[in-house]
């Protein structure tokens, strides 16, 4: 007992310090799986879907798995495995795991400057995590409080990632026994999620027209059957914004500049007004 | 191709996606004028994810446009995201009014 007091001691120069940020990291842990949570739930029907898919176009349980633990993309999942049913030799596969995969190279465009200087663990890490889902709130999280948070953002990634799993398990479980999932629309639970994201982040007035634009696009290029519309007209909603921002700032500039000339000429006739 | 070499490399193209861009030996370096468009990423790609749901999801139910549950609830769950701030809440109204509509619609 004696003589675990100086140890005792020595310790707390330390561990406030620590303590704390203990406390902050499992704080943002917590953060992040609550954030998750509703985006969590509206992705069970998909990973269930999603296992059931993969023993229907005869895939082992293990390999149904697997799709979900390491190659982690509901979209390209789905789309590979109906191709596999198809009997579809590998390069189409491969194709449209590219294409649907494609807009992840803008979510890591986006973070780069938070991201690649971390080690090479960190963002290995941070990669495999990088769902749609995992962009979207480390996003609001940014707007939110002005910074980046890695710990968070992992965190929330990682909720999302077991969920997805679990789901999947319980569909290879059920398997053939679920017939015609898809004839439920469970899309729209990632309908509903993705609105519950955006609508909340227009705050102004280029994200309205991103969105806007990007919603009008998407419409007549999925119509005229085009492959590329997803990452097309991302694009054409992005140069949207980023064109209306110019837009606004310029105008703003401009204002302010003749309301500087107002000011300025009014100065000077309050000046010849007391001159005379 | 067996099938275990095909999630092998599906691993692969997903991976590389995710991590492109944190490469340190990548010789692209995002100029602020790229760094501004990147800003409006999130809502671009999320509208161009949900709008086809909405919008031409009676498609993949042989519904027609004005009897489709996805429209009506897709405008329900915009509404309710205009007047609440938990997501969760909303995400359950969005579904729930889905399922009622696909049943009644």
């Amino acid at each position: 007992m004696a003589s675990s007091k100086p140890l005792i001691e020595e310790l707390d120069n330390t561990a406030p310090m620590q303590a704390e940020n203990q406390q902050g990291n499992l704080s943002l842990i917590v953060r992040g799986f609550i954030d998750m949570f509703p985006l969590c739930v509206a992705v069970i029907p998909w990973g269930i879907l999603c296992g059931s898919l993969a023993i229907q176009v005869g895939l082992s349980p293990w390999q149904a798995q697997a799709m979900s633990l390491f190659v982690f993309a509901g979209a390209a999942q789905l789309a590979g495995m109906q191709l596999i049913g198809l009997g579809s030799p590998a390069m189409p596969v491969l194709s449209s795991t590219f294409v649907i995969s494609s807009r992840h190279l803008l979510y890591s465009a986006v973070f780069q400057s938070y991201v690649r200087d971390l080690p090479l663990f960190k963002r290995i890490v941070f990669a495999f995590f990088l769902t749609d889902e995992m962009f979207a709130l480390t996003n609001a999280y940014i707007a939110k409080h002005k910074r980046f948070c890695y710990v968070y953002a992992v965190a929330s990634g990682i909720a999302f990632y077991v969920m997805w799993n679990l789901a999947t398990l319980v569909g290879i479980v059920a398997g053939n026994n679920i017939e015609n999932l898809q004839a439920y629309g469970l899309e729209f639970a990632i309908a509903a999620t993705f609105i519950a994201l955006v609508v909340p982040a227009i705050k102004d007035k280029p994200v309205f027209m991103s969105v806007l634009a990007s919603g009008v696009s998407v419409l007549i290029l999925e119509l005229l059957a085009f492959e590329y519309a997803l990452i097309a007209s991302t694009f054409i909603g992005m140069f949207a914004g980023y064109y209306f921002a110019k837009k606004s700032s310029a105008k703003e500039s401009a204002t302010i500049k003749s309301e500087a000339k107002k000011r300025a000429v009014s100065v000077e006739t309050k000046q010849e007004q007391s001159d005379e | 191709m067996s099938n275990d070499l095909l999630i092998v490399l599906m691993t692969a193209i997903t991976f590389s996606c995710r991590y492109l861009f944190f490469m340190k030996s990548l010789p692209i370096s995002l100029s602020p004028r790229v760094q501004q468009l990147l800003q409006y990423t999130a809502p671009s790609v999320l509208t161009a994810m949900w709008v086809p749901i909405v919008f031409l999801g009676h498609k993949t139910e042989g519904a027609s446009f004005f009897h489709s549950p996805f429209l009506y609830a897709g405008l329900i769950t915009v509404l309710a995201s205009l007047k609440i701030k938990n997501t969760l809440t909303v995400v359950v109204v969005g579904m729930g009014s889905f399922l009622i509509l696909n049943w009644v619609l």
